[in-house]
């Protein structure tokens, strides 16, 4: 202990402490700073990163040789012809001719109605000498994610199921789905099939979606999508199988939509583009456009959607079938579950991934920044605390009732912006509620109650990005990130920092953040229209990332708006007579709790 | 390891039944003549047979049929030993019948059924074999079977192996109404003689430990958690009384399934070794495991029952194998192992819809075929059991779009009912034709068709959902049965019905049996009588949440799951008839093994860092830091007390050193 002591000493006798205690606000600002750098600097590095392996030895991908070629292109021609002439029928008309096609090959086909998402045709093939217990699904919806008619997919998805059932090696059933679009019925179809479907093939075990829209013989590269909602992935493995037999088949590989010159891009920048297009795909896996894998996610399945792209290249249909057909092969040569760590991981590249460990604490870095701040303003506001235990006593009320205040009203928010969806009113409402800083000075709050406010809004924010990011890493990740310049905002009268203190609350405001951010880096998301996709995605798929923005981030943001109010030195003065002139359903709440 | 120990105890045992009961030996003795044939009968043929040197020939023949089983001989020679065996058997009957059936089904299946029937000799009633010092005496029925059931007490055994899916929808009723056929895997039931349950449930482990060994798979893995006492479902339907041999015991049912047992070859061996003709002659001479495991559907079963009159009494014992082929997918796979895309010329194309040269919309299964049995099963039939009071026979259940001969040395036959008998020991083939194949004997109406799903998708809980479809014109009264393990934890109060015409669960249960698990001792046994009125849908579900277990209770390979055995409908009413559900694979939350090892440590930590500061908290004295620093002055430094001590040892090791010298 006389070491330790000693070091204590030292400590003391230099004041280290107080020092810290200090620097805390710049500690805060670094440990954000890191936790980008962590993240978008430090895991490219060559050697930081690792090559994928299949880690399931039982996999054995691209090991037997695929047979999904010469004749049986021929009748996936046969098949595509007529699934060109039902490109105008009616649903129920297609579901049934596709049915007997199916029932023809000897799978027993079923529809899943669903009044509000269309219906769903599904068939399940029994394996014949497997035990009947476990499946795999082949699901090629009629229209894909952006709209297409899926007119090779769902070809290629009865041709390869006809081509499965002349082969007696099946341990696994499979399931083949038909669903309307790549979204709300296809989820609908997975929540149906866990729940009250009456023909039933076993547990999923994994899910492929097939997407080739267009006649076109010929594609020039594969895109894998692979990114679940809620911070879902599927098993690496299901990945690494996919992008081996790709790559195997000759085919190029372009991870989450990367654009087609990016493919093969081994350096750094084109590492560090993938990853960050990873975490953005991830983060908003259900708000962007939809490709079918997202379907599956909260069930235990693995899933993966393939997709042809290109209208000529040097690759046919027959080839894009093999990819399935050898995936489904290795998937059911699995005797046990996939690898259970092998489902938290950022993909650099096809073949370069790094694990949680190595990730992880770029998130963990934005929570230790934010409970940093905390921490400070907590600090401050007893330095400012008034004397006299009744005064302190009174801010620590209000600080509590604010609080509470801030997250009832953005739990209400959250519960009537599903409803009554009008995006507009809410970023409108956001940005009035950000002009606090500057409105007229009889309304002060002291300078202990700004401090304690903020102090337990960042803690909150800290307490949910911890919570959330082995859960949801990528969201958890964005959060920190767009909320962090929250932790800038200082107290003062002046009308500049006002100013700075109101642009600071435009730029971290949940709903204004996310618009921002859309625009800028999503082209599919334009104006506002990623808050009604976060509510759809809700409705449609059952997505957090709507609550978790309202419930996680609004009330920490509210919070601080409300500390932002200018200050003054000494004894509290809220005035609670004058009514603040923002009709939120917020302030409202919050006028009253007040 | 485990597993091949017992099967070199099984073939340990067959090599020891097989040297003990070969024809000869059978054959010296003519005693109990009633079932073995007249007694001049057995006379002439241990008249006929008494050259030593065939004997000798004989015996070896017998014992190699393990290897032989191994390592597949070729026909020809299985035909040679036939014959050698057989030739002069011609005269012996003994208590023996087999017949196949061969019933085409829609879309190209067909079913086959051989159905072997057999009786002992009669029992003595009243002791035991190991008091009783006359000699037993088998013919036809297995040896090996015997004594485990006299030691066991058991008056009645079934026992199935059952894999695959039989499609009730395309093929109708199951064969003999199902109740020759179990669910996935592995099943047992029993009634054992006891007087007391516990006594029954001795005899019970006694007999499947016994079995485990004579049929080579893990129905030792029976315990008390996998065994139940049914009380509506697997009575017998013959209104036979059970037969008591001490009449101060009682007969006990018992029944365990094992769902995720794999069913092989090593299961069928046995099997075709408890037949008298071992698989060498007569229609069991078509079974061949490469073939009856390449099936849609297969199951073997076995069903011994004691039969009494007066006070005789002797087993019945019925083997079943039956099974489904795709005949088309069967004949391609014979030619071509590698089911390859079809050549250009090969392929058949819809030529109402665009066809050429690349492209092509398949044709539906061509409705023409020809086919010979020896196709299908890779072997001709090695003539005749010729030891039974009748010939084999090979039966078509055919409609009259097919043909069927009978081919006896590439000379054809004809019957008017397809029924052959196969007289000698010639090699039989059976050829079929046909020029629609979706014409086929109608198979009865299913009563009820049932099917039973997992819901939900937690770690933690889930449900069961079993929909019951009756689609004809008459209520349909079933009893529902399932036995669950205990890690399902059942809710009945979940209990919930969904029907489209309104009915409530008192419609549809009449009464139910419900036994509570106990953890580790006893599985959840449920019986529901039901009746689902005419051309309704009804589900019922419930819930149950998933136990955690102790972490050796994994299985030790990596977890795939555990299998929930089927659940058995016995239908009472129009038809008496069984039908089983689907196993399901329930997933348990599997921790992750390494875990432990983190938790340990941390939790260490914390205890570490708590106890540290608490005790310092204890024993140390607060004093401020100018205290402190006079103590510490005052006090000697640590290197100060290190010098001065080596300072010590130094001068005393020098000490002792010159005390030695001077020694």
């Amino acid at each position: 202990m006389a070491l330790i002591e000693r070091l204590q000493r030292r400590a003391s006798d230099w004041g280290l402490l107080p020092r810290l205690l200090q620097l805390l606000p710049r500690l805060a600002i670094i440990s954000g700073i890191i936790g980008f750098a962590w993240l978008a600097v430090y895991l490219p590095l060559e050697g930081e990163f690792r090559r994928t392996y299949i880690s399931e030895n039982a996999l054995m991908p691209s090991q037997a040789y695929s047979y999904f070629r010469e004749t049986e292109w021929n009748l996936l021609r046969g098949y595509r012809t007529q699934v060109k002439d039902l490109v105008n029928k009616h649903s129920d008309e297609r579901n049934g001719i596709l049915g007997s096609w199916l029932e023809e090959i000897g799978v027993k086909t079923a529809i899943h109605h669903d009044p509000e998402n269309r219906d769903t045709l599904y068939g399940v093939w029994n394996a014949p000498r497997g035990d009947g217990t476990e499946a795999m699904v082949l699901a090629a919806p009629w229209f894909n994610g952006d709209g297409e008619f899926n007119i090779g997919g769902v070809a290629l998805a009865t041709a390869l199921t006809r081509f499965f059932s002349r082969w007696p090696l099946w341990s696994k059933n499979i399931i083949v789905v038909f669903s309307e679009d790549t979204r709300a019925s296809l989820s609908s179809w997975c929540h149906a099939y866990h729940n009250n479907l009456d023909l039933t093939g076993g547990s999923i075990e994994s899910a492929v979606v097939l997407d080739y829209p267009g006649t076109n013989d010929y594609f020039k590269y594969v895109e894998i999508f692979y990114a679940g909602l809620n911070g879902e992935l599927p098993n690496l493995d299901l990945v690494n199988v996919a992008v081996h037999v790709t790559e195997h088949e000759g085919m190029k590989v372009s991870l989450n939509g990367a654009p087609e010159s990016e493919i093969g891009e081994d350096d750094y920048p084109g590492r560090m583009q993938k990853m960050l297009l990873g975490i953005r795909k991830m983060a908003l896996a259900g708000v962007q456009t939809c490709y079918g894998n997202e379907a599956f996610s909260g069930y235990r399945i693995q899933s993966i959607v393939l997709r042809a792209r290109g209208k000529e290249g040097p690759f046919d249909i027959t080839t894009f079938g093999r990819v399935p057909e050898a995936v489904f092969r290795s998937v059911n040569n699995l005797l046990e579950k996939f690898h259970q760590s092998f489902f938290f991981y950022l993909l650099l590249a096809p073949r370069y991934f790094v694990s949680i460990a190595s990730y992880l604490p770029a998130a963990v870095a934005y929570s230790a920044a934010f409970i940093l701040a905390s921490l400070d303003n907590f600090l401050k506001s007893n330095k400012h605390l008034p004397m006299g235990a009744n005064a302190a006593f009174r801010i620590s009320l209000n600080t509590a009732t604010t609080f509470v205040g801030s997250f009832l009203a953005s739990f209400f928010i959250s519960q009537v912006f599903l409803q009554w969806q009008k995006p507009l009113a809410l970023v409108l409402a956001s940005g009035l509620l950000s002009l606090i800083p500057l409105f007229p000075t009889d309304i002060k709050l002291s300078l202990a109650q700004s401090h304690q406010l903020k102090s337990i809004a960042f803690s909150y924010l800290s307490v949910v990005l911890t919570s959330l990011l082995v859960v949801n890493f990528a969201l958890a990740f964005g959060i920190g990130l767009l909320a962090f310049p929250m932790i800038f905002l200082a107290n003062t009268v002046s009308p500049r920092t006002g100013i700075k203190n109101t642009a600071l609350l435009v730029l971290t405001n949940p709903f204004i953040c996310s618009c921002l951010f859309a625009n800028i880096f999503e082209s599919q998301l334009p104006n506002l229209e990623i808050i009604s996709r976060l509510i759809s995605a809700w409705k449609e798929l059952g997505c957090w990332t709507w609550f978790l923005i309202c419930i996680g981030w609004l009330p920490a943001w509210i919070t601080v708006a409300i500390s932002s109010l200018p200050a003054v030195f000494g004894q509290s003065v809220v005035d609670k007579t004058k009514p603040l002139d923002v009709d939120t359903d917020a302030d409202a709440d919050i006028k009253k709790l007040q | 390891m485990r597993f091949e120990s017992l099967c070199v105890w099984a073939f340990a045992a067959f090599a020891f039944g097989v040297g003990g009961n070969s024809i000869d030996d059978e054959l010296i003795i003519p005693d109990e003549t009633e079932s073995a044939g007249s007694g001049d009968q057995t006379c002439s043929i241990f008249g006929t047979s008494a050259s030593s040197q065939e004997n000798i020939e004989m015996e070896q023949l017998n014992t190699s049929s393990i290897e032989e089983n191994v390592n597949a001989r070729t026909s020809s020679e299985i035909e040679n030993a036939g014959i050698v065996l057989f030739e002069n058997n011609s005269i012996v009957r003994y208590p023996f019948d087999e017949e196949l059936t061969l019933k085409p089904l829609p879309r190209n299946f067909m079913l086959a059924s051989f159905a072997f029937q057999m009786q002992s000799n009669n029992l003595t009633v009243g002791k035991s074999e190991v008091s009783h010092d006359a000699y037993r005496h088998y013919t036809v029925f297995p040896k090996s079977l015997s004594p485990i059931l006299e030691y066991s007490q058991t008056r009645e055994l079934h026992l199935r192996f059952t894999h695959g899916r039989w499609d009730a929808e395309s093929w109708g009723q199951l064969p003999h109404n199902g109740t020759k056929s179990g669910g996935s895997g592995v099943e047992l039931w029993a009634v054992i003689e006891a007087a007391s349950r516990d006594e029954a449930f001795e005899n019970w482990i006694m007999l499947t430990n016994s079995l485990s060994g004579l049929f080579c798979s893990s129905i030792n893995f029976i315990n008390m958690e996998k065994t139940t006492y049914p009380v509506h479902s697997f009575q017998s339907s013959d209104q036979q009384p059970i037969p008591i041999f001490d009449t101060s015991k009682k007969a006990y049912l018992l029944r365990a399934a094992l769902a995720n047992e794999p069913i092989c070859t090593e299961n069928l061996t046995p099997f075709l070794k408890l037949l008298p003709t071992r698989g060498r002659s007569g229609i069991s001479s078509l079974l061949d495991g490469h073939k009856v495991f390449d099936s849609n559907w297969h199951s073997l079963s076995m069903d011994v029952e004691t039969v009494c009159d007066g006070d005789t009494c002797q087993y019945h014992m019925d083997a079943n194998i039956e099974m489904v082929f795709n005949v088309q997918n069967s004949l391609a796979r014979a030619e071509n192992p590698i089911p390859k895309p079809l050549g250009d010329a090969e392929l058949q194309c819809d030529e109402s819809k665009p066809h050429n040269a690349w492209e092509c919309f398949p044709l539906p299964q061509s409705k023409h075929i020809k086919f010979r049995l020896s196709e299908l099963f890779g072997k001709k039939v090695v003539g005749s059991n010729l030891i039974s009071e009748n010939p084999s026979k090979v039966c078509a259940q055919v409609s009259d779009s097919w043909t069927v001969y009978l081919d006896i040395g590439d000379s054809l036959f004809s019957t008017d009912d397809n029924c052959f008998a196969i007289r000698d020991n010639e090699l039989h083939d059976l050829h079929f034709q046909s020029d629609d194949t979706a014409h086929v004997v109608k198979s009865d109406d299913v009563p009820l068709f049932v099917s039973r799903s997992l819901t939900g998708y937690g770690q933690d809980g889930g449900g069961l959902r079993a929909v019951f479809r009756n689609p004809n014109n008459v209520t349909v009264d079933a009893i529902y049965f399932e036995s669950l393990p205990w890690y399902m934890r059942l809710y009945l109060s979940s209990l919930e019905i969904e029907s489209e015409d309104g009915l409530e669960i008192g419609d549809v249960i009449k009464s139910t049996f419900y036994l509570p698990a106990i953890d580790r001792q006893r599985p959840t046994h449920l019986e529901f009588n039901i009746s689902i009125p005419a051309h309704t849908t009804v589900a019922l579900s419930y819930q149950f949440s998933k136990a955690l277990l102790k972490y050796a209770e994994y299985p030790p390979d990596a977890n795939h799951g555990f299998e929930i055995e089927s659940a058995l409908i016995t239908v009472l009413r129009p038809i008496r008839s069984e039908m089983r559900t689907a196993t399901l694979l329930l997933s348990l939350s599997t921790p992750d093994f390494s875990m432990p090892y983190n938790v340990i440590i941390l939790t260490s930590t914390v205890m570490g860092l708590a106890f540290g500061t608490l005790f310092n908290l204890m024993v140390k004295k607060l004093v401020t830091v100018e205290e402190a620093d006079r103590k510490a002055a005052a006090k000697r430094s640590i290197k100060a007390q290190l010098i001065e001590y080596l300072a010590r040892l130094k001068t005393n090791g020098n000490k002792t050193n010159q005390e030695k010298k001077r020694q």
